[in-house]
């Protein structure tokens, strides 16, 4: 890690020397830690100026152990200078910048344990066989990206054909959709002509309709005014057209919580807290509430509890149906389609009333003009969801040439010991426990996320459940070369962000890798 | 480490309160003697002395004491007690009470003291009209008036300088049979919970006067200030150690340490009084001298004298047990209290570094990769910790063999770079069939037991624990022996621990600790059975921990043989805990209020013999923004203890996490730590010999200059180096208070500054810090990977003179992790500068150690006259040295003197 670190930042001394590196064991005369390329820096046979200019020393001031440049420069072979730069050859090998603090301290850093120089015995030089290995490697690296490049190439074959598929689709789509939308006009028309015909023929069943309720009404009003008056003289023992608690103490039907006795919160409850009440009071007040009792005793009224359980039932449903929204997305749209089947039985069974057949037939037609519109209505949305779906999927970045195109929904599974990770590529990464329990959101597509030189090594899942407590979970998917595409590891390095690595052919980059494998060769 | 319950995080966040749950804690109303005995204020005492029963015998003299009936003519006899006052070495006495004959054996604290203290000479001077005068070997009088009761202690100047029970508060209540309806008196509730107090009421109390005091400082552990508060409003200062989740600053509360020493301060002198005792204690401060003490009072008790704290000590059990500290000076005061507890032995070096912890480094490769950043961003780490989490379901001394199947090559993969591993080891067991441990103390009895003499069975991390009884020496000697290399496999010389949850933390216990009625082991002995024969939790409860760690240590000690020096941390802290165990401020969050109450924390515990004290880097709740994390790296730099913690539901915050610019003063503030950390080692070595705090109170080495004492926002570290932490968000400058005549020199810039104040400028890289005129500061400046790697390493001096141009210094060099040192392998120089020259001595006859370390370079900071020439002389040889002046600040460097500092050298000057 620290020398990549090291070579990362002086990358292009390093690419420098790879160039020259069949000469590094010439003698070419500098001090130690220098790297060749900065040996004409450093002159015997001049005074050394550091590279920051602040200063002009003795030559013999250089790597004598004192830091005297501000940049460290007088120092490259020590660890005097905090900020010095210590350069390890490693002939057979990659070379290093180390931190001049590594230089001499008993750790091994360089593989041809130059750094330790102040202890010869210390470190053996393991160049040539580290770089066998590495020189090994890269090319089995190179090799499996030379196989992978040739699945690669049939991932991309795939991924064109599936977007030229899709771009197909679309224009029949948008096709299909301007016939549909013309269709949906006509309908449209018709229905509304009809319906205005419909309109015209109920009118006058609804004003009959209209009279009756009101008819009917006003004979409730009636009756209820009637029973009324005929309860309070039953109960006005001392006919004073008012009734009194002594009154209503007698009469069982005040009893309601039947406990054998009229008590006062009853009283109290029948007679809205007066001491008594005429005639008009009783209707507004206490009738209201005596007449359900009364109606049960006569067995004529289902008594508030039976209804509770009904809505207990429907809220279970309810809640089921939230259950499922939760769990899936996809489903939306159907329940959207049912519920509104629902809406059309109900306008039918509405109108399933008896009209004169004239009426009748128009009724129909009405009915059946709806129908076709709704149907039309129905056609042209499908099809512009279908539209939306293949352009968004037509907008996804799948990489340079569409490797990664037909991945896209492909779902790929990996278990460690407690749960179940499931990545389905451009869609979302669930986590599920293998105790049970709910699926867990680990995010859903985001975007390519890999360095600005390698964007599709690394894909983004954002925005999954949030945590408890914390951020919203995101998954990392670092994707690698290899012949088969797999999860190979997951893990949770951070809390809430996960991190995922993807092998697959679609990684595979026979062009990035013949560059590194010629720089190995010069080694 | 952590809080007493993760649901009780979960309700926290969820209704968004971030403190601490009061409810769960007694007030003083809430604590059956406090808020029996907080009013006792008798106006006369009943004690009297029996001077016809004195005995002076050696430095001991003892007597009878009685209670009287004051109301009875008959002058009735109520109680027997037995007195004892010893004159102690170092100006230190210690008073005696116990029942003369108490129904059964009072609870004598047993581990606080580090052995038995030595004596002092006492002679009884004269002994009439009702007074007893005696002198120790130091001139020290203390003058017994019989009755009432009263000590006074003078000091060596004649005049009073410590009263004991001036305001009639001693008590010692007696123990009694068993008697129905005494409300409170044989059984007590807190909430939900029960205490059966099957002994009654054993309260014992005792008030001390201190008369010219400006303040009192100590009993820490409290967050509310270095000098103490007066306390008539609201509760006394409360001593009884609790897990307490989410702590809140400026209060009395008692949290996870129970120091009961206190110090009194003035220009006249500083003294300092020990309450010996483990039970729950609550203490009372009335300060004369604060604003807020009605002024008609402060006439009516002090007679006109403008100065004079008074203190209560009152305990639910135990004995009146009280040394008095003499003084004369601060440092004479703090000495003394380490001289009888004990002080912080020299620690390996690695653990002066930097340590990085989180609950939790998840896996192997979550160390690993800690490790290697560290090195990527070339920030120095000493060590990597782990929590809780990596056991096998929180089975201590087991690993989670998934997350850490190979913890010997974890390990070696630390050590290969110098670095250690520290795990945590809390006392609680789980109480699970098959776990070793557990069926151990199960057949073995050595479980702490409740009420009923069944093994108590607590709530915490692991759900159903026991906890081990300590207090038994077979038991102790058992758990010592699980820290064997064959008893905990994985771990090695370079795994060091930690001791976390020992107050002891019990989820669903009273207070979150365990119930007073648990039974502790007592030895057997003849004729005691019943209530006599065993402890209860209430006697010894702040002792707890301090048995742990013991028996912790001894286990570190025996698996190497006594060869390596452990390190041990631990949240529980009593008196004696210096001598086993660093401390740490326990779990506190990530604001900056937090990150200031660090040093007020810090200093209460390194005076109180708990030098090696830190608060967690970044504050533990909570997660620190760049700014304050930032802020947090440089105050900690300069705090003895220096560790970064989190708590596990925090957002990661290793340095490299945040921006760059960020991880950039992060190494910085790291790198300042380590090019120090032989300054440290030095102090941490001296304050063995001397037992003075690492860090200081500014007015330590001030103790005339009344502006320093009220100051616990910048100490000393020696008394070489200033530290003013920034502690404010955005801050642009911070006011610094420079005590006596300086100069003190900016360590950044070696720009001396005059005091007694200035406005220091600072940017968000500035750490303000400033050394002394007239010292010598070791440093190296070649900071590497870990302390372990530097230990070659070239030393730079850096000299800032005094108004003399001169200055002085030391240090002790060995090999960091032995107790070689013991068998005489060390260096300890005395480095001393003036115009002619400056030498490096060895101030240890025959002590001696083949350090390859050598002299770099010479910073003279503040010289007026530069010498024209400076020779080195070592071994006989002579070499000129190359010598650079900057005008522009007045330092001299001497260029690379290349001196060992394994042996004596000499520079000379010539002008």
């Amino acid at each position: 890690m620290v020398c990549k670190t090291w070579i990362d930042r002086f990358s292009s001394y390093f690419v420098i020397f790879c160039s020259v590196i069949i000469f590094a064991q010439s003698d070419v005369p500098r001090p130690r830690g220098v790297s060749l390329s900065k040996a004409s820096l450093y002159l015997p046979t001049k005074d050394f100026t550091c590279f920051d200019g602040t200063a002009t020393i003795p030559f013999s001031y250089v790597n004598d152990d004192y830091c005297d440049c501000f940049d460290g420069s007088d120092e490259p072979g020590t660890s005097a200078c905090i900020n010095g730069v210590f350069h390890c050859t490693n002939a057979g090998h990659r070379p290093q910048n180390l931190p001049s603090s590594r230089v001499n301290d008993g750790v091994c850093d360089c593989c041809d344990g130059t750094d330790e120089y102040a202890n010869p015995t210390a470190c053996t030089n393991i160049c040539e066989e580290l770089g066998k290995e590495a020189r090994a490697e890269a090319q089995r690296v190179a090799e499996l990206h030379k196989a992978g490049s040739q699945l690669r190439i049939d991932l991309i074959e795939k991924g064109n054909k599936k977007r030229n598929e899709m771009a197909e689709q679309l224009t029949q789509l948008e096709k299909d959709k301007s016939e549909a939308e013309k269709i949906k006009a006509e309908k449209e028309l018709l229905k509304n002509d009809l319906e205005m015909k419909e309109n015209e023929v109920l009118k006058v069943y609804r004003e009959a309709e209209e009279l009756e309720k009101q008819k009917k009404l006003d004979q409730e009003k009636e009756t209820n005014l009637k029973e009324s008056t005929e309860h309070f003289n039953r109960f006005d023992s001392n006919n004073d057209g008012e009734l009194s608690i002594d009154e209503i103490k007698v009469v069982n039907v005040f009893d309601r919580n039947k406990d054998g006795q009229v008590d006062d919160d009853e009283v109290k409850m029948f007679l809205g807290g007066d001491e008594k009440v005429d005639k008009d009071a009783f209707l507004s007040t206490t009738w209201p509430i005596l007449k359900p009792l009364l109606m049960m005793e006569q067995g004529m009224f289902k008594p508030e509890d039976a209804k509770t359980d009904t809505t207990e039932t429907e809220a279970e449903e309810n809640h089921e149906e939230l259950d499922a929204d939760f769990e899936g997305n996809e489903e939306d749209n159907s329940d959207l389609d049912l519920q509104e089947e629902h809406e059309e039985d109900e306008t039918v069974s509405e109108q399933s009333k008896s009209y004169n057949d004239e009426t009748q037939k128009i009724v129909d037609q009405a009915s059946e003009a709806r129908r076709q519109y709704t149907d039309a209505e129905r056609t042209v949305r499908e099809i512009e969801s279908n539209i939306r779906n293949i352009k968004q999927n037509l907008e996804k970045d799948y990489g340079l040439e569409q490797e990664f195109a037909s991945l896209d929904g492909d779902c790929f599974e990996y278990e460690d010991k407690e749960y179940v990770y499931k990545l389905c590529m451009f869609q979302k990464v669930t986590q599920k426990s293998k105790n049970g329990g709910m699926e867990v959101g680990l995010g859903n597509w985001g975007e390519w996320a890999g360095p600005e030189n390698n964007k599709y090594s690394v894909m983004k899942y954002t925005n999954g459940i949030a945590c408890w407590n914390g951020p919203s979970r995101t998954t990392t998917v670092n994707v690698n070369c290899d012949l088969e595409t797999k999860i190979t590891s997951v893990t949770e390095p951070f809390r809430c962000e996960y991190k995922m690595e993807l092998s697959t052919p679609a990684a595979c980059d026979d062009s990035s890798t013949s560059q590194e494998h010629t720089s190995h060769d010069e080694l | 480490m952590k809080v007493w319950a993760l649901v009780l995080v979960a309700a926290f966040v969820i209704i968004g309160i971030s403190a601490v749950d009061k409810n769960k804690f007694k007030t003083c109303s809430q604590s059956g003697f406090c808020k029996r005995l907080r009013p006792f204020k008798p106006e006369k005492s009943q004690y009297s002395l029996n001077l016809d029963s004195i005995l002076v015998h050696g430095n001991v003299l003892s007597a009878e004491v009685v209670t009287i009936d004051a109301a009875d003519e008959k002058r009735t006899v109520l109680w027997k007690y037995a007195f004892k006052l010893s004159a102690l070495a170092d100006g230190t006495f210690r008073v005696e009470l116990d029942e003369a004959d108490p129904l059964y054996p009072r609870y004598r604290t047993q581990l606080a003291l580090d052995g038995e203290p030595k004596a002092d000479g006492l002679k009884l001077i004269s002994k009439d009209d009702g007074k007893v005068i005696l002198v120790n070997t130091q001139g020290h009088k203390v003058i017994i008036t019989s009755e009432p009761l009263k000590l006074e202690f003078l000091d060596q100047n004649g005049e009073v300088a410590v009263v004991l029970n001036e305001n009639s508060q001693l008590l010692v209540e007696p123990l009694r049979a068993r008697r129905e309806k005494e409300e409170g008196t044989w059984s007590e509730t807190f909430q939900s919970h029960h205490d059966s107090k099957p002994r009654g009421n054993e309260a014992v109390s005792l008030d001390v006067v201190f008369p010219d005091a400006d303040h009192v400082y100590g009993i820490p552990e409290h967050t509310d200030g270095l000098a103490l508060k007066t306390t008539t409003s609201g509760d006394p200062y409360r001593l009884y150690n609790l897990d307490v989740f989410e702590y809140i600053l400026d209060s009395r509360m008692a949290i996870y340490g129970s120091v009961p020493v206190m110090y009194a301060h003035g220009p006249k002198r500083t003294v300092g009084v020990f309450w010996h005792n483990s039970a729950e204690t609550w203490i009372d401060v009335v300060n004369y001298g604060e604003g807020n003490v009605v002024s008609s009072l402060v006439n009516l008790v002090t007679g006109g004298q403008k100065k004079r704290v008074d203190a209560r000590f009152l305990s639910e059990s135990g004995i009146v047990d009280m040394f008095v500290l003499m003084g004369s000076t601060p440092g004479d005061a703090f000495r003394q209290y380490t001289a009888l507890t004990g002080t912080t032995p020299l620690p390996p070096k690695f653990s002066l570094g930097y340590h990085q912890c989180r609950w939790n480094y998840m896996d192997e490769a979550d160390v690993r990769s800690v490790d290697e950043n560290f090195d990527v961003h070339d920030i120095p780490m000493d060590s990597i910790w782990l929590d809780i989490e990596y056991t096998n379901k929180k089975m201590y001394f087991t690993w989670d063999v998934v997350k850490f199947p190979h913890p010997a090559e974890m390990v070696a993969n630390l050590t290969a770079k110098g670095r250690k591993m520290v795990v945590i080891v809390d006392p609680h067991i789980k109480r699970e069939p098959g776990y070793f441990l557990h069926e151990d103390a199960t057949e073995l009895g050595y479980y702490v037991k409740d009420r009923d003499g069944k093994d108590y069975e607590g709530w915490c991390w692991p759900g159903s624990s026991s906890y081990p009884d300590f207090f038994n020496p077979v038991v102790s000697r058992y758990y010592s022996d699980r820290y064997r290399f064959e008893n905990f496999p994985g771990t090695s010389k370079d795994v060091h621990l930690w001791n976390d949850m020992n107050e002891p933390s019990v989820f669903n216990g009273p207070e979150v600790t365990m119930p007073k009625d648990c039974r502790h082991y007592k030895p057997p002995q003849d004729g005691l059975e019943g209530l006599a024969a065993y402890w209860e939790h209430r006697h010894v409860h702040n002792e707890y921990g301090l048995w742990n760690l013991r028996a912790t240590n001894t286990g570190l000690l025996d698996r190497a043989d006594g060869v390596y020096r452990p390190f041990l941390l631990t949240r529980a802290v009593f008196a004696g805990t210096q001598r086993y165990s660093a401390v740490w401020t326990g779990d506190n969050t990530a604001e900056w209020s937090f990150l200031a109450a660090s040093v007020p924390m810090c200093l209460s515990l390194a005076i109180a013999g708990n030098s090696f004290c830190g608060s967690d880097v970044g504050g533990f709740f909570k997660y620190p923004e760049a700014e304050l994390m930032t802020r947090w790296y440089q105050a900690a730099a300069f705090q003895p203890f220096f560790r970064a913690h989190s708590h596990i539901e925090t957002k990661r915050r290793e340095p490299w996490l945040y921006p760059a610019a960020t991880t950039a003063l992060i190494r910085d503030a790291n790198r300042k730590r380590y090019a120090l950390l032989d300054f440290w080692y030095t102090l941490f070595y001296e304050h063995t010999v001397d037992g003075l705090p690492v860090m200081r109170p500014l007015f330590q080495h001030y103790p005339d200059e009344p502006a320093t004492y009220p100051i616990d926002d910048q100490y000393l570290l020696g008394d070489a180096l200033l530290v003013k932490p920034v502690t404010t968000a955005g801050a642009s400058s911070v006011e610094v208070y420079l005590p006596g005549d300086g100069p003190w020199y900016d360590v950044d810039t070696y720009v001396p500054h005059k005091g007694p104040r200035i406005t220091q400028p600072v940017t968000i890289s500035k750490i303000p810090v400033y050394q002394r005129g007239g010292t010598i500061v070791p440093r190296r400046e070649r900071v590497r990977r870990s302390s372990a790697l530097m230990a070659d390493d070239p030393f730079t001096l850096v000299v800032a003179l005094d108004a003399n141009n001169s200055a002085r210094g030391s240090l002790y060099i060995d090999d960091g992790e032995t107790y070689e040192y013991k068998n005489n392998k060390y260096i300890y120089a005395k480095i001393e500068f003036g115009p002619d020259e400056m030498t490096y001595t060895l101030a240890s006859e025959g002590a001696q150690y083949p350090t390859g370390a050598w002299l770099e370079r010479v910073v003279v900071a503040g010289i007026r006259a530069a010498p024209r020439s400076a020779r080195l002389q070592q071994d006989g040889r002579q070499t000129a040295l190359q010598m650079t002046l900057h005008k522009g600040n007045d330092v001299l460097v001497l260029r690379k003197p290349a001196a060992s500092m394994a042996r004596p050298w000499t520079i000379t000057f010539a002008y």
